[in-house]
């Protein structure tokens, strides 16, 4: 077998071993039924207003996917690498002939995968819904609603990977309730970022304007993805050059954040 | 290129202690070198630094001084893990896989594809002689003896040929310690390097050809389990450890 194979093969190993870890863990399932008890609940909520309410169950509905799977982003996140040391299972991985990357890599792979099942589980139900709840019940329905809804849902899935890079960095070399103060507050500021930017053009003083600038850039700015789907949910079209610079610029920061976290696990002693 | 499967020189790491930040040396210059297809069983009280001894030559931890070669690679190296098996002390393995489960996980680590990976599993599982039915339970459910046996298994996935086992026989009736001694046996018999801690002196001396003794983070002697009961000074291996050790304890 030659080394290439070798890598790709200790990844997928490490990354079936977290998918596993992460699908047979009860909590997973409790998210998913809190998420789609918030999406009923919404159907309630739509009912009260004058009607929006296919509107506010598409919205409500989206918003908790992505907060659900956002918890579990941050929660399993932080955790992947915290765990395998806390439990000393991490002597057993780097006994063997596995580099940090492949350990990273495998980790992150794993999570995102089932976080992909999730979401992809989320957005159907969701879909459902909506076309339940739409007074036409008509088949030939569900093709158009699923045509709007789930390129959203990818974009919260994008966002996602994103979080799972994030958390997954700062699981290398803090505990995870630092790692889960540090994920949440970037995420959070990956939505504001835009604010800082224009805190820096209103102000007077030069040096401020440019360190505002620099912090910007330094910092993720997730609010596009936010607007873009935002504009799917409305039955538009982003556009596809939109589309494809976020992702670009997602999948930028997240080769960033999973090179830094091998780097930092290459360089670390496991005593 | 050398005759040892396993060579320190002038080995030595300092952690520092939580506490004052104070810099302590937990293994000092230890000179070391265990020939290919030799039995050495590595000794000495709890805190004398036998784990950080694997752990350097197993490349989970870094010298501070010194170095260390296993199969004449850098500790740690990639070209020398693929040829180690190791068994930790306390095995705590993956509680959310089965037994089966978790030696393809391992299996794949070494990269054997998915044929090697089952006749491997089957082989071993049944070498270790763990109960059949735990095969498919997941390993939250097994009892530190099948976890022991589960870990010595998952050590011979790649047909290593060094091993390190940190204290084999911790946690095991003396059923699972026969049987552990009996799988000894029948490594020594294929000629693999063999590299253990341990507690347990009567299964030290069943199974050991050489020894070494470690306090305080120094190699304080090392023997021939044959010279030491052929000497005639020892009443058995206990007696040579103990004494080795008070001999270490009065001159420092």
């Amino acid at each position: 077998m030659n080394t290439g194979f070798k890598a790709l093969h200790s990844v997928t190993a490490i990354g079936l071993n977290t998918f596993r870890e992460t699908v047979r863990d009860k909590i997973l399932y409790a998210f998913m039924l809190f998420a789609c008890a918030i999406s009923l609940i919404s159907v309630l909520l739509g009912s009260l207003s004058v009607g929006q309410d296919i509107k506010i169950l598409e919205d409500i509905g989206l918003a908790a996917i992505s907060c659900i799977c956002g918890i579990i982003a941050v929660f399993a996140g932080t955790n992947l690498v915290y765990k395998e040391l806390e439990k000393r299972t991490v002597y057993l991985i780097f006994t063997k002939p596995i580099t940090g990357w492949q350990f990273i890599a495998g980790k992150y792979l794993g999570l995102s995968a089932c976080l992909f099942i999730v979401v992809a589980a989320m957005g159907l139900f969701l879909s459902l819904l909506v076309w339940f709840v739409r007074p036409e019940h008509s088949l030939s329905l569900l093709p158009s609603i699923l045509g709007f809804m789930m390129p959203a849902v990818l974009l919260v899935y994008l966002e996602l990977l994103f979080v799972i890079a994030l958390a997954t960095f700062f699981s290398t070399f803090s505990s995870p309730v630092m790692s889960v103060l540090f994920t949440l507050s970037l995420w959070l500021i990956g939505h504001f970022g835009d604010s800082l930017r224009q805190l820096g053009q209103m102000s007077q003083n030069p040096a401020f304007a440019q360190f505002s600038n620099f912090v910007y850039f330094l910092l993720p700015d997730l609010a596009g993805l936010t607007r873009a789907r935002s504009i799917l949910m409305y039955g538009r079209n982003p556009g596809l050059e939109v589309i494809a610079f976020i992702t670009c610029y997602v999948f930028a920061y997240v080769v960033l954040l999973l090179v830094l976290a091998s780097a930092v696990t290459d360089r670390r002693e496991f005593p | 290129m050398t005759d040892a499967a396993i060579e320190a020189s002038k080995l030595s790491k300092d952690v520092i202690s939580s506490f004052l930040r104070k810099r302590v040396r937990v293994l000092d210059g230890l000179d070391l070198s265990v020939q290919k297809s030799e039995t050495f069983g590595l000794l000495g009280p709890n805190g004398a630094g036998k784990t950080t001894t694997l752990k350097l030559l197993l490349g989970l931890i870094r010298p501070s001084e010194g170095t260390a070669t296993v199969l004449n690679h850098t500790a740690g190296d990639a070209k020398a893990l693929e040829r180690i098996g190791f068994l930790p002390e306390n095995p705590y393995f993956y509680s959310h896989l089965t037994g089966r489960e978790f030696m393809d996980f391992v299996g794949r680590l070494f990269g054997l594809n998915g044929k090697t990976r089952k006749e491997r599993t089957s082989e071993l599982l049944e070498m270790v002689a763990l109960d059949k039915t735990a095969y498919d339970k997941p390993l939250g459910k097994y009892s530190k003896g099948m976890l022991q046996r589960l870990g010595i298994a998952q050590s011979l996935v790649n047909d290593p040929d060094v091993l390190f086992w940190d204290e084999p026989m911790s946690g095991l009736d003396p059923i699972g310690r026969r049987d552990v001694r009996m799988i000894l046996a029948k490594l020594k018999e294929q000629k693999k390097t063999i590299f253990f801690n341990s507690h347990l002196l009567p299964d030290v001396n069943e199974v050991c050809d050489r020894v070494g003794v470690l306090n305080r983070g120094k190699l304080v002697a090392q023997e021939k389990i044959s010279t030491i009961s052929a000497s005639g000074n020892y009443r058995d291996l206990e007696d040579y450890f103990l004494t080795v050790i008070g001999e270490s304890e009065t001159s420092t």
